[in-house]
């Protein structure tokens, strides 16, 4: 379960404190419930997955995180460019802790990635897909509660994608998703409900659907 | 399924376990025989200016052999020198790694000035061979204060890198002026220069600057009756050291959310 609780957020800019991103944002995220964030560009999305992910924290209010959160995947955060692919994955696995099963948790992920052998060659000569491929098998490697996409799904092929869908259909009875997309198709695979961020508030809903609605509503008007 | 929760200690210390490994890698291993370049630099270095200083003939510095004298003074000084720039710079290329909440800024900067004092411990080592291959006397007569000097230069080396990480990431101008700074600490650290040697009141002046300190305290250490300044104190040094990883570590602490994120 996660708890966000009157989230206040907003970055310094060269000209003082900028505007609120997020002023006043609460909702709970239940236990194993796939959450899709939707809203346009600007409106918080990445922000509000950063602060959840405790990268970040708010200038006022709370987030709690009852259970094991991933890092946000997405946009090639996270991988050094100048190492490989496997010194990244290293990286990651003794940063959490699990360097006495390392092995297999790379092999787990040279085989998820199906990047060859380009896992052993530095992570800034990767496209932006294999990037995608990687940082998503790195995650899956780890046993969280909740897994943390920013967007790390879009870059992806076909292939790539119905890949990821099924090993998230397989996480869906232990473990939750929260989602940034742009894709109405990937979110409705994904989530069953949703989070609209609007004007520095979150509205939450049950269905995808309607948080889609109110979205595409909000831009057409 | 059981949870089990790790302490902070133990987050800590595999975070830096794993910053070491990094950072050591992509120093040693990033293109082309870089682990070379990293030992061959300083020792280029002390050869080019060795050469200098015999072609001028200065076989003796202040009662002591001008080799070493300046092979010490140099090696202690790059001591400084690298770890404070490795230091300051850790932030800014570390910053895809705080993705992963369990690293935090000032785990960077002490895991680098762990890298860079443990190479520059291995430039001193290869540079004392070298010398003894050429015949000199390399043994120090005591040395605990050797090892107390260096110490005290890296202790200032990574409470400078401390501050001006976060100086750096506050505000970017910063970087220029430390890059500003290196050039006159160089000259005026008696690193090519003779301390003792020059008439007062420069050289209490010189006095000041606590570099003096333990760049004379490592050669006094090779030889006692080196002519070096009256007030020589290691525990200027310290002080200096302390105050400035002090001030370090509450910057970091202060700043640490803001830093990461920008």
């Amino acid at each position: 379960m996660i708890v966000v609780e009157d989230v206040h957020k907003r970055y310094r800019t060269d000209h003082g404190p900028g505007k609120w991103v997020l002023s006043g944002v609460s909702f709970t995220i239940p236990k194993n419930v796939n959450v899709g964030l939707v809203g346009r560009n600007g409106a918080g999305k990445s922000t509000l997955l950063r602060l959840i992910g405790g990268i970040d924290t708010p200038n006022r209010g709370r987030i709690e995180r009852h259970c094991r959160v991933s890092w946000p995947m997405g946009f090639g955060g996270g991988l050094q460019g100048s190492l490989t692919g496997r010194q990244n994955a290293k990286f990651v696995c003794r940063v959490l802790g699990h360097e006495h099963d390392m092995a297999a948790r790379i092999a787990f992920m040279q085989d998820f990635a199906e990047i060859g052998a380009s896992f052993d060659e530095p992570v800034k000569t990767y496209s932006s897909g294999m990037k995608s491929r990687l940082q998503f098998a790195m995650s899956l490697a780890f046993d969280f509660d909740v897994y943390i996409s920013d967007e790390v799904t879009s870059t992806g092929d076909a292939a790539f994608r119905s890949k990821a869908n099924k090993a998230f259909k397989n996480l869906a009875n232990r473990a939750g998703l929260i989602m940034v997309s742009h894709s109405d198709s990937t979110l409705r695979e994904f989530c069953s409900a949703g989070i609209w961020l609007h004007e520095g508030r979150a509205h939450w809903f049950d269905d995808i659907g309607d948080a889609l609605k109110n979205y595409k509503e909000s831009i057409a008007a | 399924m059981s949870v089990v929760v790790r302490s902070g200690l133990s987050v800590t210390c595999s975070a830096w376990k794993a910053l070491l490994l990094r950072e050591t890698v992509n120093r040693l291993a990033a293109g082309r025989g870089a682990w070379v370049w990293i030992l061959l630099e300083p020792l280029i270095h002390v050869m080019f200016m060795l050469l200098m200083f015999t072609a001028v003939r200065v076989t003796n510095v202040g009662g002591i052999d001008a080799t070493l004298w300046l092979t010490i003074g140099m090696v202690a000084f790059f001591l400084f020198r690298r770890t404070a720039n490795q230091c300051t710079n850790a932030i800014s290329a570390n910053r895809a790694l705080f993705t992963y909440r369990q690293v935090k800024p000032v785990d960077t900067v002490l895991v680098r000035a762990a890298t860079e004092g443990f190479l520059m411990m291995l430039v001193l080592i290869l540079a004392l061979c070298v010398l003894a291959l050429l015949g000199h006397e390399i043994l120090p007569a005591d040395p605990m204060t050797l090892l107390g000097a260096l110490l005290g230069l890296w202790l200032v080396g990574l409470g400078f890198g401390l501050v001006f990480s976060v100086g750096v990431e506050l505000v970017p101008e910063v970087g220029k002026v430390v890059n500003i700074i290196m050039m006159p600490a160089y000259f005026m650290s008696g690193v090519m220069v003779q301390i003792g040697a020059i008439p007062e009141p420069y050289r209490s002046w010189l006095a000041l600057n606590p570099l003096v300190h333990g760049v004379e305290s490592a050669r006094l250490a090779f030889a006692p009756y080196y002519h070096t300044i009256g007030d020589l104190s290691l525990g200027y040094l310290y002080s200096w050291a302390l105050v400035l990883v002090f001030l370090g570590l509450a910057l970091q602490l202060r700043f640490a959310q803001r830093v990461v994120s920008q």
